[in-house]
């Protein structure tokens, strides 16, 4: 009695959160040599309150469009993918989440994460349980220190700096002159180590730049009046901000409404994340604009990237933000490394083995090739810009687009000290 | 009156039993769990015994968690009974000036004051990231158990084991203690305090010393079980401490029922099991959570046990 | 000069212009009904969901944005029935318990009214792109003002002036006061409490919708923008005293322009300034500025 009434409970939550993937007439599962023939469960923890809900959902709606394709296309190695979904929240109850998906549900890999304070939660806690886990967003970084430099089941998102040192790339590159800076960022470690890193490169640009203020509202807070009063007192050059929520739109309408960037330029390292929600009215053109991993946009986007922006819009009725293509490419990769662990294994591979065969592989992901590095970081490439509204939609779009990737704006290794490195092999050209 | 030390005798084989019989993770549950049963016996000393609802214990249990997250990872002390004792001292050193403040009123203003200590120590988690690693808190490293370091045993292991019977002990040790305090005369005391403080006055008891050393010793309960908290999540962080945390700690008192000693218990059991097969099955699960305790508070403010007893607790209204 | 300090000074106000109304319901509930309603964050973000998607239905059917601020408004106000729904629904099963139990159900309506927003308007910060702009701004003594931002500030006061009428000058106002002070004696004068309470809490609850309506133009709505800014209405109620109107407008104001300054002066002390006032206030003056003597 008590298994069919969970069996009973999980099919209500599939119904309820859109779960299981249709299971499509290609039912003809090409039975393979040692290939179990129950679905493959992935478990997918994505954000559903809070500032980060709309990251959250987009990272679902990725693997999303992934299981359906896959499944269509007969699954990997002919097994079914099973989707099962689990919230993230705060680190305790995220904690306890993934533990369930590992010990109860006995999923075969986890996919999710966008918050640092999980990421250190479940990095540890991924090791212990023996679990696979890719994450979308977050790292195990604490400041811009890594905490487990030996991973074993653990793959983590890029470092959290790294717009920031593409922001301020962009900032020599196509803003010259700008001497006195001031920073908008989350009181929080993402937006304390983008603003420090920002400076630093820069510094290394022009030697002479300097900061003139720092604010750090916390995240969550919709109004900027007063911050922006305290920006025009300062009388900076150029505001860096690396606000990728709703805030970034807040801040860029209130700017708007006191004429701020009229007189001074600006930075938004992450802005893209909420693309279409800066309106041509409120935002100028001129200014640096960073889309993370994914450009919608992107003229020279792949066929693959084209396709799931068009059915993205006719399903969701906007454009899809950067958190898509982490999703898709947690779960795209997972696949390769188990069709690549497979090939050596002759049977279905072992947690392990799959670990194992995703270091250094590759994959074709909506925004182009995407890797895991050696030390389990993702690898890819950043879409940052210079606004404009020569285009067809009513919110800004970048142009020129500028192709960063991680090889060029990220420490090399995860033990390399990263002031040092920005003021020793940082390449300056490139 | 017979069942409840029968129905006592059940939970107590079943919790000792559990690991031997249960899947792994439904004994991990366990441990948030009896963390948070000691915490609940504390602040049933408050809200049930003394008629002082907190909204700001979330304080004391980030005090409790933080301290076991600073023990281990900077000062090197790796004893869970020195990580415990330290809580429950730092717990009482905090409680004493906080308390002082906050007894002097009660109902709604208790509340908001005990609220207001609450928010200031998590903006202070937040803001001082060099002292407290802000928004991604302190790692706690894994305690020793009575002088055993046990680091050949797996984390998972170690939690569902070691862990889980040292949380027990805990827990068992807690409520003797908080039973020999309700039914002690200062228990009568902050009975007396609660129902008639006139008479109380009368009596000779001083009604604001009675409060504050409830309110201390409830402290220290929640600064324990904070500690508690923090082994099996690995990494403390402020959210612990957020306000909507103290909300749901006494939303588990109410569930399980104030007005008997194992009520908030009970509470806290069904609670985790609960949101645990909710958050699982609907993603709108606070919704649900939110009904639940509306028709609590309508309906059945005597909680689980008040339904039990099949009688309104003389205590529940009290206008 | 003269221009920064303006800058700095309005924008406390604007802050506190929208705190007053968020805490003016806050308070009325409180003076009359001993509830203090944690659901007055809620209140505040379901106006402000209500008001701009009618605001966008506004345009979006041809009219006029200089006009936008009717429907804004008249949304604002109306979603305030909810009160009434509360009132009857919830609330009135519980006036005969201990007032922990009332706090209670309005935690519960916090919980639940978060999920229903989410439910109703998705998680994406919804906002009514840059209708912000459509009033242009004005030059005060070298500073740039947006009007819309004088609008709301004008809008407040008048509100508040307004209430203060209705609580001097008319028959309700003198029913509210007389239940404030002793319920028993109106009741036994022969005032139906019952409809005032129904009356007074839907009051509470347009003010705070009508709060999240006003601030909705200049901002984007989030889900969980109640829950951030009961804390700020909560400082605002214990230094201005619980209970009191005046205490709500000038608690407002001192939160508003205190953040306003630490932002300017001293960034670092920004959120950390305001619970330092507010345990200043408890440890110095524990009834808050022209609260009534507490307990």
């Amino acid at each position: 009695m008590e298994t069919s009434r969970r069996e009973f409970l999980k099919g209500v939550g599939v119904a309820g959160t859109g779960a299981v993937l249709g299971f499509p007439a290609v039912v003809s599962a090409q039975a393979r040599k040692g290939v179990p023939s129950d679905p493959v469960k992935i478990g997918v923890m994505p954000i559903r309150a809070g500032v980060a809900a709309p990251v959250g959902a987009a990272g679902q709606r990725g693997v999303e469009w992934w299981a359906e394709r896959v499944n269509k296309a007969g699954g990997i190695l002919g097994r079914k993918v099973e989707l099962v979904f689990e919230e993230e929240s705060n680190p305790k109850d995220t904690l306890e989440r993934f533990r369930k998906l590992a010990l109860q549900t006995k999923v075969d890999v986890i996919v999710g994460g966008i918050s640092t304070a999980v990421g250190l939660a479940l990095g540890p806690a991924a090791e212990e349980l023996k679990m696979l886990w890719l994450s979308w967003d977050a790292t195990t970084q604490k400041g811009v220190e890594e905490t487990m430099p030996k991973p074993t089941y653990s793959f983590r998102s890029v470092d959290n700096e790294v717009e920031a040192i593409g922001g301020a790339l962009l900032t020599a590159k196509y803003l010259k002159g700008v001497k006195t800076i001031a920073g908008i960022n989350n009181d929080y470690s993402y937006g304390h180590d983008c603003w420090e890193t920002y400076q630093a490169v820069l510094k290394r640009y022009t030697p002479d730049a300097k900061s003139v203020l720092e604010l750090f509202p916390k995240l969550g807070v919709t109004d900027f009046t007063s911050h922006i009063a305290a920006i025009q007192q300062a009388k900076p050059d150029l505001l860096m901000t690396s606000f990728w929520s709703g805030d970034t739109t807040i801040l860029m309408k209130q700017a708007a409404a006191v004429g701020l960037f009229k007189t001074m330029k600006a930075c938004f390292t992450t802005g893209g994340g909420v693309h279409d929600s800066l309106k041509k009215e409120f935002t100028p053109e001129g200014l640096i604009l960073g889309y993370n991993s994914m450009y919608f946009n992107y003229a020279g986007a792949s066929a693959l990237q084209k396709q799931f922006v068009r059915e993205y819009k006719a399903k969701y009725g906007e454009y899809p933000p950067y958190e898509c293509d982490h999703g898709y490419f947690t779960v795209e990769s997972y696949k390769a490394g188990v069709e690549k662990a497979y090939k050596a294994a002759g049977e279905w591979p072992s947690k392990e083995q799959v670990a194992k065969a995703l270091e250094g592989i590759e994959v074709e992901s909506l925004s182009g090739k995407r890797s895991w590095r050696e030390d389990h970081v993702q690898m890819c490439s950043f879409f940052q810009g210079i606004t404009t509204h020569k285009n067809e939609f009513d919110f800004v779009t970048i142009d020129p687009v500028e192709v960063l990737p991680t090889t060029r704006i990220m420490k090399p290794t995860t033990s390399t000290k990263l002031l040092e490195w920005i003021n020793s092999t940082f390449p300056l050209k490139g | 009156m017979r069942r409840g030390p029968v129905a006592l005798g059940l939970a107590a084989v079943t919790i000792l039993a559990l690991p031997l019989v249960a899947p792994v993770y439904h004994v991990l549950l366990m441990l948030p769990f009896m963390a948070y049963a000691v915490i609940l016996l504390g602040l049933n000393l408050l809200f049930g015994y003394t008629g002082l609802v907190s909204f700001g214990h979330a304080l004391f249990m980030g005090i409790g968690a933080y301290t076991g997250a600073v023990l281990t990872t900077h000062l090197g002390v790796r004893s869970l009974e020195l990580i415990l004792l330290a809580s429950a001292v730092l717990g009482a050193l905090v409680a004493a000036p906080v308390g002082a403040l906050c007894v002097r009123y009660v109902k709604i203003y208790f509340g908001m004051l005990t609220l207001a200590f609450g928010m200031l120590f998590y903006t202070f988690l937040l803001k001082f990231y060099r002292l407290t690693g802000g928004d991604e808190g302190i790692r706690v490293l894994r305690p020793s158990l009575l002088g055993f370091d046990l680091a050949a045993v797996s984390k998972t292991d170690y939690l569902a084991g070691a862990y889980y019977y040292y949380s027990v002990a805990v827990l068992v040790l807690a409520a003797l203690l908080m039973w020999r305090i309700v039914h002690s005369p200062f228990g009568l005391c902050l009975r007396t305090v609660r129902d008639n403080p006139a008479k109380a006055e009368a009596l000779g008891i001083s009604i604001v010393r009675s409060r504050w050393y409830a309110f201390v010793i409830s402290a220290v309960y929640a600064a324990v079980g904070g500690a508690l908290l923090g082994p099996p999540i690995g990494n403390v962080d402020p959210t612990l401490a957020y306000w909507t945390h103290s909300g749901n700690i006494v939303f588990m008192t109410l569930l399980g029922g104030f007005a008997s000693f194992f009520g908030p218990v009970l509470g806290a059991f069904v609670f985790i099991f609960l949101q645990d097969t909710v958050m699982s099955v609907v993603p709108y699960w606070r919704l649900i959570f939110g009904a639940i305790l509306a028709f609590l508070v309508i309906f059945a403010p005597g909680g689980l046990m008040g339904l039990f007893a099949g009688r309104r607790p003389g205590e529940v209204s009290r206008a | 000069m003269t221009a920064n300090l303006i800058n700095i000074l309005l924008g406390g106000v604007f802050h506190a212009a929208i705190l007053f109304l968020v805490a003016a319901g806050l308070q009325v509930v409180f003076g009359v009904q001993r509830i203090f309603n944690l659901a007055c964050g809620s209140f505040y973000a379901l106006g402000a969901y209500v008001g701009a998607s009618a605001v966008n239905a506004f345009t979006g059917a041809g009219g006029p944005p200089a006009l936008f601020i009717v429907p804004l408004a008249l949304a604002g106000l109306l979603v305030g029935v909810v009160g009434v729904v509360v009132e009857r629904g919830l609330l009135a099963f519980v006036y005969d318990r201990d007032e922990t139990f009332q706090l209670l159900l309005t935690f519960a309506l916090v919980l639940m009214l978060e999920d229903i927003v989410r439910l109703t308007w998705g998680t994406a910060p919804y906002s009514t792109s840059a209708l912000y702009l459509a009033y242009g701004q004005v030059n005060l003594l070298g500073a740039t003002v947006p009007v819309y931002n004088l609008i709301v500030i004008g809008a407040s006061l008048a509100i508040a002036l307004g209430i203060g009428w209705l609580l001097t000058r008319t028959v309700f106002g003198r029913i509210i006061r007389a239940a404030a002070d002793n319920r028993e004696m109106a009741e036994a004068l022969g005032v139906d409490m019952r409809r005032v309470y129904a009356k007074v809490f839907t009051l509470g609850t347009a003010l705070g919708t009508l709060g999240g309506a006003l601030v909705i133009p200049a901002t984007a709505a989030m889900s969980e923008m109640g829950i951030e800014l009961i804390v700020e209405a909560f400082a605002v109620v214990v230094i201005g005293g619980l209970g009191s109107m005046r205490g709500a407008f000038v608690g407002a104001l001192v939160v508003g322009v205190f953040r306003a300054v630490a932002i300017a002066v001293y960034p670092e002390l920004e959120m950390l300034m305001i619970y330092l006032v507010v345990i200043a206030v408890l440890v110095l003056r524990p009834r808050g500025l022209f609260g009534r003597v507490a307990v």
